[in-house]
């Protein structure tokens, strides 16, 4: 019994980590090697020097794919937190089908709604900008964002939010100095998941830039050429889009050990 | 400092109502105890006057003013609350600190104040430890210094010493009172613990079911409950109630009990008297003749229960009074402490004139 449950366990870890670990490999190999499965070749870092220098540029797309990202982050978290507040301590009509209607904008599918933004973007000249891509990343994040920051906030009790009103302090003020610090592990792991949810994003990034703000999931399928597929620069960008997958995660794990046994105390 | 109206206030959640029409006028600088047993609507009436809870209806005046509509920051209240809403990222001074940080005082400033607030409850030790590494009665203490800081127009104490062991309830409690004396600033104070009610209070409202069932001061409650409800509810042991009937004059139930009483009330009549009223005589003496059932030594006196004709009576006897179980006794009652009760009604039948 213990021996197939090992056995299974392994095959699903091989079956997710090969990959992973092809594209590890595979980035610091020369072309010549490239189709060998073995481990033993002469590592090179000129991969990363190609995709850096020109054509490529990628350094151009990674800034890109960053500064979208924080840009949705930085906007998303702090609406979504408002919204989830509201609707976790507030009264108001129709407060189910409202945050039902939330998330229901996400029901679509993207290739759907894709046409019709780029319509509307071109329209708006944001065609090819970070902020074309700031706005659509924005619609697809806050919902999951206010959504997840509903479920911490639901858990912290009351009561220090009204000791900090009796005390003095305004809505606002109670947010910002009692509710975010006692939620603020569900802050961060929203934030990092939004943040995964941006870089990653690759549909709309496609579709609406060209040259100027292409993210890094898009930078990577230029290097499917007409002289075929350059698997070792597309291993080498990934490595680049993985790099901050590492951190968030590790960020993450540590925040939900720490953070989720805090709590409130009576 | 300002007085503090009710008027008519009701509170429901559904078809439940916690708090019903209640009234009640509390003065500038008084000192009001709540008391009343778990689930009456203390804690609803607090916080509807905290404006935590909106009223379902009636009115909410401070200082002259009606601030159903003002926000909790607006009314100038501070409050110990019963599971007391520490912050817990703060350390202890921040959390003590933290409404004078609101009101914009200075670091310096700031710091003499918490520690004063922090040494009036015996805090001083602990002022950099965040509140989970506090016991519950040292967080209990927090709440109550982060109260105590302000000079606000009113303060509610929501059962502020639940949780302190005997010694240190002592010292708070007169704490307690000196400051709410110095300052003079209007209280509410709910507690479940008579003495802390007839030690701190110029007036108590006993509540039950929402609503209030007697307002008064402590010698009042204790010396003239208005129902059998307040008769039964305060004094430790229990007032003594004992069921039979007045005619001409004299309240007579089963066992031998008969006394003169001054109301002009006949018929059934639930009389009510205090163990500390009833005294310990030898057999033959007294009023009634008894029977020992118990005999408790609470060190301060000794309590005797003792059987009449199948009723049990507590008795309060001298701390040197020593009997077997079953040996007999005469108990007087001091007629001049009597209470009557309507059985219909409920209610305290006052003596003829
Ligand atoms: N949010 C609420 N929704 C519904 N019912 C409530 C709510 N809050 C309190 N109640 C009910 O109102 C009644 C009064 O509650 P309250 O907290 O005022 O009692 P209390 O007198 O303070 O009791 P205790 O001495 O146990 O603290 C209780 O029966 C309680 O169940
Ligand atoms: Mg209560």
């Amino acid at each position: 019994m213990r021996a197939v449950r090992t056995a299974l366990l392994l095959a699903v870890l091989f079956l997710i980590l090969f990959p992973i670990a092809w594209m590890a490999l595979t980035a610091f190999k020369r072309p010549v090697d490239l189709l060998g499965l073995s481990l033993f070749f002469t590592p090179t870092l000129d991969n990363f020097r190609t995709i850096f220098s020109h054509p490529w540029n990628i350094g151009r797309t990674l800034w890109n794919s960053t500064v979208v990202a924080a840009l949705t982050v930085l906007i998303a978290i702090p609406a979504a937190t408002l919204a989830a507040y509201s609707f976790s301590r507030f009264e108001m009509r129709f407060k189910t089908g409202l945050f039902f209607l939330i998330l229901a904008t996400q029901f679509v599918p993207a290739v759907v709604v894709v046409l019709p933004f780029y319509l509307l973007f071109r329209d708006l000249g944001l065609l090819d900008t970070h902020w074309a891509l700031v706005i659509v990343n924005l619609a697809i994040v806050t919902p999951f964002a206010v959504w997840m920051l509903k479920g911490f906030l639901d858990a912290v009790p009351a009561e220090s939010e009204e000791a900090a009103l009796v005390d003095g302090a305004t809505r606002l003020r109670v947010i910002i100095d009692i509710v975010v610090p006692m939620v603020w592990p569900g802050v961060v792991v929203t934030t990092v998941f939004c943040f995964v949810l941006t870089w990653n994003e690759f549909l709309f990034a496609l579709i609406l830039t060209r040259d100027d703000a292409v993210t890094l999931p898009v930078g990577i399928t230029r290097f499917r050429t007409e002289r075929g597929d350059l698997w070792e620069l597309i291993a080498a960008a990934g490595i680049l889009i993985s790099i901050p997958m590492f951190f968030l995660s590790s960020i993450i794990q540590r925040h939900f050990v720490t953070g989720m046994t805090g709590g409130a105390v009576k | 400092m300002a007085a503090i109206d009710l008027h008519d206030l009701t509170k429901a959640w559904g078809n439940f109502t916690a708090v019903k029409r209640q009234s009640l006028a509390i003065r500038d600088g008084e000192f009001m105890v709540l008391l009343g047993p778990s689930g009456c609507g203390k804690t609803t009436t607090m916080r509807m006057i905290a404006g935590l809870e909106e009223p379902t209806s009636g009115d909410i005046l401070i200082g002259g003013q009606r601030v159903n509509d003002l926000a909790p920051r607006e009314r100038d209240i501070a409050m110990v609350f019963q599971s007391y809403g520490l912050y817990p990222h703060m350390t202890v001074a921040d959390n003590i600190g933290y409404p004078m940080k609101l009101r914009g005082m200075g670091r310096a400033e700031r710091e003499a104040a918490v520690r004063a607030a922090a040494d009036k409850v015996e805090l001083g030790a602990f002022l950099h430890r965040k509140p989970r590494e506090l016991s519950g009665g040292q967080r209990q203490r927090v709440a109550l210094a982060r109260a105590i800081i302000r000079r606000p127009r009113a303060f509610l104490m929501d059962e502020p010493l639940s949780n302190l062991d005997a010694k240190l309830r002592v010292s708070t409690r007169a704490e307690i009172k000196h400051l709410q004396h110095e300052l003079g600033v209007t209280t509410v104070y709910v507690t479940h613990d008579q003495i802390e009610a007839m030690t701190l209070a110029h007036r108590v409202a006993v509540m039950q079911g929402g609503e209030i069932r007697q307002l008064g001061t402590p010698e009042d409650i204790y010396d003239q409950p208005a129902d059998l409800f307040v008769a039964g509810f305060i004094g430790s042991p229990a007032m003594n109630l004992l069921a039979g009937e007045i005619q001409d004059g004299r309240f007579t139930a089963p066992g031998g009990i008969a006394v003169a009483v001054r109301v002009a009330h006949r018929g059934a009549a639930v009389l009510g008297i205090r163990p500390e009223d009833l005294r310990v005589l030898p057999p033959g003496q007294g009023d009634v003749a008894a029977a020992i059932y118990t005999v408790e030594l609470t060190g301060e006196a000794t309590l005797v229960t003792a059987d009449v004709g199948g009723a049990r009576l507590s008795a309060r006897a001298d701390r040197g009074f020593r009997a077997g179980i079953g040996s007999a006794i005469g108990l007087a009652l001091d007629t001049s402490r009597l209470s009557i009760f309507d059985p219909g009604t409920t209610l305290r039948i006052k003596d003829a004139p």
